[in-house]
């Protein structure tokens, strides 16, 4: 328990910048309710609660690494119950951030009420209805939050095509599950608890097991897989580059996006603003792969005549051939489904564009990142992602004008020339010592 | 053509307040074998990755071949091999299409001399390097700065991750090249009876200074354990020009000293009326003494 507690601790308070946010977090959040239960109509107070909210979960953000990191290393393999405390640590961090959202829902719930909260909660029926509020709110934020950090996890601890197949496949289940249940009234405690059971089930169980399931598998899959790296081998002679960049087989990421395309498909049908919107998120991961092209050029730099300008060109130029084929994939199923449901052409040309913008914008923002991640790119990444799923939105409208849709367009161009500049400045004073590779490379290009 | 393989002048490393290299001045010719010995966190990396221009030095300037580290054309390049402390290997390859990818960057490539070292090391070809050990891996990694045959070599504790046996194979490897009077070789190790072996020069990194840059035997003649003994019961007072660490117990005193010279045994000897025997110390012991 002592381990367990002592990891939770150090997931909100690891640094001092994270303690601060911790802090700030839990006091505008207690503020807040306070407001809630002495003062009746505190609804216009709220925004006190979700700035806190929006801090204290900045301050875990060591939750998700430090669990990485530690569930990679083999030490946890000796610590006595190591495995289990650190996933029950994840988990207590993760109703910990989920907490505020629940107590909270009781503040939007009375909002507009001219009672305050112990004033309301007299009434046996109200005070029903505003705990069961709080529990739904509270195990749906829990269950949120699950699927958030495993998205997460999977997307930064497997930096491969495995680990981008299921990062997307969650990001699919989180965005379109909750959606859904509201559409359909369908969400209710039972349904969440069950969720939020067999979800952590099936994790914890994964989790746990891994080691074996690791070592079996170590024994088989050399041999069945051999046959398979063999093919992808042979195609290599002559792009040595992109091999040891990790761009030369961009054939694999459109097998990858294979599944969750027909999965949508099945799930979304003929909505055109969901189509775009899931295919710009498609093409912002694309993009992503440029984050680790910085580390991986150390290996290329004592190799080949090119000064570090000319190092940022040719992996560039990698990087485009690379993403090239993936987008051509992406607008090869923008057309194809377009036609097939019949959606506006007009829609599919700006479509076409915005996939285009995410795979070029976050291209760029991954070849920015030379120092690792910090906040200018963290920022960067959220404005992005924000901005170019608001296109996606926005375009799905009846009433949308070109004029707004080019316009915004037009600002996005604007964005990534701004990021390519930066990055190739930042390129010409590439510094390995401080971009080094943490782990071994894995040729993913092969 | 330079005759110096690398050239360094008042170089100094920060990152961020943190001075990690100082005022370092050195140069390096071909037929160098430079040990470079340091505690942890001594710089002996980021030293060695500054000859290799991966990181900007704060102030001063690494040359090799006459061309600054951080702008290498790629002719300089090509004589340079390296073998970083984390290997940096392509996990899904075999160990023949690792090197096939590497081979495929530079015009001169030894086939021959790899495939007699994948032999003599017993590295399977067709293994998957996911599958290898740590140090199956080490030795693919040094085989990569190998294949073509560079004239500066520049090695990271190499045989960190190796077994007694593959050390001393890589030994006898990096003995064979060194032969070569052309090539410069400068490797960083932990383990000093390897450095003591091989190198003909030794670098001291401390506090992120060159604390001892010279070959080993002088090195040995400067840094020696002193055994001193008076004519009475108990030894006169006097001082010891460059003592690093001294005991006295009645008549005797012993005491590690550096710069010693004849000339300072014969002032002390005449000076303090005491007998000096002096005993030569190992390159361990010189390394835990100039530490202490």
């Amino acid at each position: 328990m002592k381990a367990v507690a002592r990891l939770v601790w150090t997931y909100f308070t690891g640094t001092p910048v994270l303690r601060a946010c911790t802090f700030t977090g839990l006091a505008l959040i207690a503020l807040d309710l306070y407001f809630v239960l002495t003062q009746p109509a505190s609804g216009e107070k709220l925004w006190l609660a979700f700035l806190g909210l929006i801090i204290l979960f900045v301050g875990s953000s060591l939750m998700p690494v430090t669990f990485g990191r530690l569930a990679r290393s083999h030490s946890v393999g000796v610590l006595p119950g190591g495995r289990l405390k650190l996933l029950a640590s994840a988990f207590i961090a993760i109703l910990l951030v989920a907490l505020p959202v629940g107590i909270l829902s009781q503040g939007v719930v009375i909002s507009g009420a001219r009672g305050s909260l112990p004033e309301l909660m007299k009434d046996p029926r109200m005070r029903d209805f505003i705990l069961g509020v709080a529990a739904v709110t509270f195990t749906s934020a829990v269950l949120f939050a699950s699927w958030m950090y495993l998205a997460m996890w999977f997307l930064t601890s497997q930096r491969n095509m495995a680990g981008l197949f299921k990062g997307l496949l969650v990001i699919m289940l989180v965005i379109f599950a909750p959606a859904r249940e509201l559409q359909d009234f369908t969400v209710s405690l039972t349904w969440n608890l069950q969720q939020i059971a067999v979800l952590w089930f099936v994790f914890g169980a994964g989790f746990l097991l891994w080691p074996r399931f690791k070592a079996v598998r170590a024994r088989r899959a050399h041999e069945r897989f051999a046959g398979l790296a063999r093919v992808f081998t042979g195609r290599m002679a002559g792009r040595e580059f992109d091999v040891l960049l990790g761009t030369a087989n961009p054939w694999l990421l459109v097998a990858a996006l294979a599944l969750p395309l027909l999965l949508m498909a099945r799930l979304v049908g003929d909505v055109p603003s969901a189509w775009v919107f899931f295919l710009t998120i498609f093409s912002v991961v694309t993009g992503a792969y440029s984050g680790q092209a910085a580390e991986r050029s150390r290996a290329l730099w004592l190799r080949g005549d090119w000064s570090r300008a000319e190092l940022f060109v040719a992996v560039e130029r990698s990087i485009w051939r690379h993403n090239a084929h993936v987008l051509g994939a992406l607008v090869l199923a923008i057309v194809g489904i377009g036609l097939y449901a019949g959606f506006p052409t007009v829609l599919l040309a700006a479509g076409f564009s915005v996939v285009v913008l995410g795979a070029v914008l976050s291209t760029y923002l991954g070849l920015m990142i030379t120092r690792g991640l910090r906040w200018l790119e963290i920022v960067a990444g959220v404005v992005v992602m924000i901005s170019l799923m608001g296109l996606g939105m926005v375009l799905g409208f009846e009433k949308v004008g070109l004029t707004t849709v080019f316009a915004l367009e037009a600002c996005m161009i604007a964005l990534a020339m701004a990021f390519r500049y930066i990055a190739r400045r930042r390129w010409t004073q590439l510094d390995w010592m401080v971009c080094r590779p943490d782990r071994t490379l894995t040729a993913r290009g092969a | 053509m330079t005759s110096t393989t690398v050239e360094a002048s008042n170089l100094r490393k920060a990152f961020g307040e943190k001075q990690v290299l100082q005022d370092m001045s050195f140069g390096i010719s071909p037929g160098d074998v430079i040990g470079v010995l340091g505690k942890n966190g001594a710089g002996k990396t980021t030293l060695l990755e500054l000859m290799l221009g991966f990181t900007a030095p704060t102030a001063g300037a690494v040359r090799i071949f006459g061309h600054e580290s951080y702008s290498l054309p790629g002719d300089i390049k090509a004589r340079v091999g390296f073998v970083p402390q984390q290997d940096e290997l392509l996990d899904q390859l075999t160990v023949a299409d690792q090197l096939l990818v590497i081979a495929s960057f530079y015009r001169r490539w030894d086939s021959a001399l790899i495939d007699r070292l994948c032999s003599e090391w017993g590295v399977n070809v067709n293994a998957r390097i996911k599958s290898m050990s740590v140090g199956e891996r080490q030795k693919l990694s040094i085989l990569l700065a190998f294949g073509h045959k560079p004239d500066l070599l520049i090695l990271d504790e190499p045989v960190a991750s190796l077994d007694p046996i593959a050390r001393r194979q890589f030994l006898e490897q990096l003995l064979t090249l060194s032969t070569d009077e052309k090539r410069a070789i400068v490797f960083s190790s932990h383990i000093v009876s390897d450095i003591e072996r091989l190198a003909n020069r030794i670098w001291i990194l401390k506090d992120g200074r060159l604390d001892w840059q010279g070959d080993l035997d002088s090195l040995k003649e400067s840094i020696v354990r002193l055994h001193i003994r008076g004519a009475g019961p108990e030894l006169p007072a006097f001082q010891i020009p460059g003592v690093l660490n001294a005991r006295r117990d009645g008549a005797f005193a012993t005491a590690v000293v550096r710069d010693w010279t004849p000339e300072a045994q014969e002032a002390l000897e005449k000076g303090a009326s005491v007998q000096i025997e002096v005993e030569a110390l190992g390159l361990e012991e010189i390394f835990v003494e100039l530490h202490r």
